[in-house]
């Protein structure tokens, strides 16, 4: 044990003397798996140590090797290459392994992998942002990038990789699911008419009823009460044209035309606030696009010498392929925003400055993207539209998608969960920050 | 998938294959999927590289890739020999390139691999990660899907 302990620290010594002409903030031990290295924030690791024939344990995922008693403690065994598909060099009977042990939250876990190297120390400033396109490890177990003496070292995120168990996550996720849904049931069974309502929003519209949009169907429905009379009979929706009626007042200010004054006003206050870097949106459900460029006005306006990226996708293809062409009628440009607009031959168009930071994309929000991290994400009346399950896992997208201090913009009428978002009230418009778990 | 890549290769398979074939071309309805999906029987694969990443799958049933192959060699072929995989071949890379040609006068930089051939029975083609557009083409001859499935590099 203390032959371990010091050669950690030998380690560390020796890293620190090639280190010492820039600023060191982060260290990290570093070790390879399938011919590449990776390194581990070394404030997660309690120690490294060598061991073989690990305690089997049945009924197990391929991964887990077994557990291991160190030193008294019972600790569980990870293989990385097996967990990451990557080629695992059997040893020879009597070889020990070498074991990274992490210290997670109150447990610790053992980490088998192909060799443990040294300890490097970087800048935290140096860490780049993963690539999308890396293929071996999911790029949501990736913390960064970084290149120490000229070698590029990929930065695991031990919490994401074993921190939650996916299978509880899938178990925990379709509890939600039924707990909202039976949470709505409750909150709608005492009112029959309300109940009726609520399906017949999903037959003809594919309006799902659930925690995100329920107290403004509620109160919809108070008014709808007073415009129809509380008769059963005519508090139906027969139609899609009733239907249609009923929704009018859920879609968001602006929908399907650019922006007006003081929606652009709010919208703009809620936006990060200054940024010269990289900023990158990701604007789901784009529709035609009236929304997309809307925003980008509004961004470029409020951040200057942000270097502007907005990813917009719709899977309607009809409207989202007239998107990136768009012509307006002069009398659909607000005023406020006519510096943006050039006259063509066929009306008028965005500058080429707004139109080429965005990317219009035919996608179906359900399939996997490749889009990294993003700093803002605008999907405006569009959860509502889903299946349920579906909604909690965009809303989980939506969390996993977007950087610390990122933004989440919904539709005017949505409320995004209060267990995992912070909600801030600029007017008409509310900003979502991810609350830290 | 950008948007503005889907009607050069919608425009480039049906102009080369009026232009090959010279019978009616229907198209069907486009749409996106991202599970696997089973292949028909003959499947030529183009790669893109370039700006983006990615492939286009020409997919066939045996009997309408002998159909066309015969159609375009100008005689009746029982099987599908030689002749026929490289006509096949030369199909998906004929419109491939035209697609690539005009997404290039567009402003797009796409380079292609020599196009590839697949034959077999009980195929499945995988992409993780990227969706893939569905172009359903119906021939007089029989059936074609172009698969394709493009990402930008971020």
């Amino acid at each position: 044990m203390e032959t371990e302990n010091s050669t950690i620290l030998e380690l560390e010594e020796h890293s620190e003397a090639l280190q010492t002409a820039k600023q060191v903030d982060f260290k990290m031990v570093t070790f390879s798996l399938a011919g590449k290295e990776y390194g581990i924030d070394i404030m997660k690791v309690k120690e490294i140590s060598k061991a073989e024939r690990f305690t089997y344990v049945p009924n197990t995922a391929p991964y887990v090797r077994g557990v291991h008693n160190l030193r008294g403690d019972i600790i569980s065994i990870i293989d990385l290459r097996i967990m990451f598909h990557l080629p695992a060099v059997k040893k020879k009977e009597g070889d020990l392994e070498d074991m990274i042990i992490l210290r997670l939250d109150n447990y610790f876990i053992g980490v088998i992998v192909d060799s443990i190297d040294k300890v490097v120390g970087i800048s935290s400033k140096s860490i780049q942002p993963p690539h999308p396109l890396f293929g071996d490890i999911n790029i949501k177990f990736i913390r960064g990038i970084v290149e120490n003496d000229s070698k590029l070292y990929i930065i695991l995120d031990v919490e994401k990789i074993l921190g939650a168990h996916t299978q509880e996550e899938a178990q925990a996720e379709k509890q939600t699911v039924e707990q909202s849904s039976e949470k709505v049931h409750k909150e709608i069974e005492h009112d029959v008419d309300l109940g009726f309502i609520v399906d017949t929003l999903k037959t003809f519209k594919k309006f799902r009823v659930t925690d995100l949009n329920l107290s403004w169907v509620k109160q919809r429905f108070n008014v709808w009460k007073k415009e129809k009379g509380s008769d059963a009979e005519s508090l139906q929706l027969k139609d899609v044209a009733d239907a249609d009626q009923y929704l009018q007042s859920f879609y968001s200010p602006s929908s399907g035309r650019m922006w007006d004054d003081d929606y652009m006003a709010a919208v703009t206050k809620a936006l990060p606030e200054s940024s010269n870097g990289p900023f990158t949106v990701w604007n789901p459900g784009c529709g035609k696009g009236y929304e997309t460029y809307s925003l980008t006005i509004a961004l470029k306006k409020k951040l200057p010498d942000a270097a502007l990226k907005v990813w917009a996708n719709d899977n309607d293809l009809l409207s989202i392929s007239t998107a990136p062409n768009l012509f307006f009628r002069e009398e659909e440009i607000p005023g406020h925003i006519a510096p943006y607009f050039v006259e063509s031959k066929n009306g008028f168009q965005i500058v080429p400055e707004i139109r080429d930071v965005i990317l219009f994309e035919y996608h179906d929000i359900l399939n996997p993207n490749p889009f990294p991290e993003v700093d803002l994400i605008v999907a405006r009346d569009l959860l509502s539209f889903m299946e349920i399950n579906d909604q909690q896992k965009l809303l989980k997208e939506f969390w996993e998608k977007l950087k610390p201090n990122g933004v989440l913009l919904l539709g005017a009428n949505e409320k995004a969960p209060d267990m995992d978002w912070t909600a801030r009230e600029y007017g008409a418009v509310i900003a979502y920050t991810k609350k830290n778990v | 998938m950008r948007v503005e890549y889907i009607n050069p290769f919608v425009e480039a398979a049906f102009s080369i294959l009026k232009e090959v074939l010279d019978t009616e071309i229907e198209r069907g309805e486009l749409y996106l999927k991202s599970t696997s999906q089973p292949v028909l029987g003959v499947a030529a694969i183009v790669g893109l590289a370039g700006d983006v990443e990615g492939r286009v799958l020409f997919d066939m049933t045996k009997d309408t890739a002998i159909a066309i192959a015969s159609g375009m060699n100008g005689e009746e072929l029982k099987t599908l020999d030689e002749l026929g995989k490289a006509t096949i071949t030369e199909l998906a890379n004929m419109i491939t390139a035209q697609a690539v040609t005009k997404l290039h006068e567009l402003g797009f930089k796409f380079d292609l691999t020599p196009p590839a051939i697949f034959t077999g029975d009980n195929m499945e083609v995988t992409d993780t990660e990227v969706e893939a557009l569905i172009v359903p083409v119906n021939l007089s001859l029989g059936k074609m899907e172009i698969n394709v499935a493009i990402r930008e590099r971020a």
